[in-house]
């Protein structure tokens, strides 16, 4: 296996997903954005929207808040350091690779 | 947005992670509030400049003016982000910026006035310009092309019909450095009590003042087309 191969093969798999990128790199320069926002921004539907962050919640990537704002629901989401670590090193491999 | 695994290159997650940077001004009112800000300024100035000593412009509490312009700033944009765009895209919370961006920024500032007052005189010693004003109105240009070189760099990159903001304030800056003195000086004032003012200064107020009006349009525009494509989220529900 050759070292390009190799740093690909290293690629963080729940990160690497289009879907999941696009919410981890959004959330990666925010302190803390809502479900709309990211909705807006990805253009997923709800379910799509719901089942990625679910997956990302599950490995502990990004941390789900449901609050209120005023009195409408708002659910925040943000990255954990762990996410945030692991963004990163997405990144680098990712540049290291191509 | 694209989907596609073959096309999420390094270049689209660098250009994902700069949007929500973006977003803060996708309704226009960073654009709005700079606007008013530097309109707000430049009507101060030239009121100053334009009436004698013992008027109001003059005393301390004229300069209410300035900060009933920062309230209107800050609690305008409160409202507008609250109200209007957080219900229809989304709520960010951006994250708190260290103190070295702070001291990185005015280093900048200082370093690009520096560069501009160096620049004039060398140009002015290269080719010999004659006449007072050139060298005076020119540093406020290139200040002035600087910030415009900046908003393209950073916003008409992404929205394309912000070039001609861009151009538009680039060609204001040029102009105003090859106004003659005698047109500054009617625009932005003298009076018996400020004849001694440098031109520069002058420049300084027209430049602010015909920046502010630039940012206010395109920040209106941008306000109108946000309000035109977004919804409420209930709206879009049904």
């Amino acid at each position: 296996m050759n070292r390009t191969t190799q740093k690909i093969a290293e690629l963080d798999r729940v990160i690497h997903e289009p879907g999941r990128l696009m919410i981890v790199a959004l959330l990666s320069a925010v302190e803390q954005a809502d479900f709309l926002y990211l909705q807006h921004e990805t253009e997923m539907n709800k379910g799509t929207l719901s089942s990625h962050l679910s997956r990302l919640e599950e490995v502990g990537y990004i941390e789900v808040v449901k609050t209120y704002r005023g009195k409408i629901p708002q659910t925040l989401l943000s990255l954990t350091a762990e996410g945030r670590q692991a963004f990163q090193q997405y990144r680098r491999r990712m540049k290291e690779a191509l | 947005m694209k989907n596609d695994p073959e096309e999420m290159k390094v270049d689209q997650i660098e250009k994902l992670v700069r949007r929500p940077v973006l977003y803060n001004n996708v309704d226009g009112v960073g654009e709005l509030g700079l606007g008013l800000f530097g309109l707000g300024c430049g009507l101060l100035d030239w009121l100053q400049i334009r009436n004698p000593a013992n008027y109001i412009w003059h005393r301390w509490w004229g300069m209410l003016w300035f900060w009933l312009i920062i309230a209107v700033i800050y609690y305008g944009t409160k409202a507008i982000k609250t109200h209007i765009t957080y219900p229809r895209t989304g709520f960010v919370e951006y994250r708190k910026r260290k103190s070295a961006w702070l001291s990185a920024l005015v280093l900048g500032c200082a370093t690009a006035l520096l560069a501009a007052w160096c620049a004039t005189f060398a140009a002015r010693s290269h080719w010999n310009i004659g006449g007072p004003y050139w060298g005076m109105t020119t540093p406020a240009a290139l200040l002035g092309l600087l910030y415009a070189g900046a908003y393209a760099y950073k916003i008409a990159g992404e929205i394309r019909w912000k070039w001609a903001v861009a151009a538009a304030m680039a060609i204001c800056s040029v102009v105003i450095a090859m106004l003659p003195t005698g047109v500054i000086g009617v625009v932005a004032g003298s009076t018996s009590d400020f004849t001694t003012l440098p031109a520069n200064y002058r420049a300084w107020i027209l430049t602010i003042t015909v920046y502010g009006a630039i940012m206010l349009i395109s920040g209106g525009i941008s306000f109108v087309l946000y309000m035109r494509h977004t919804q409420p989220a209930a709206e879009t529900a049904k």
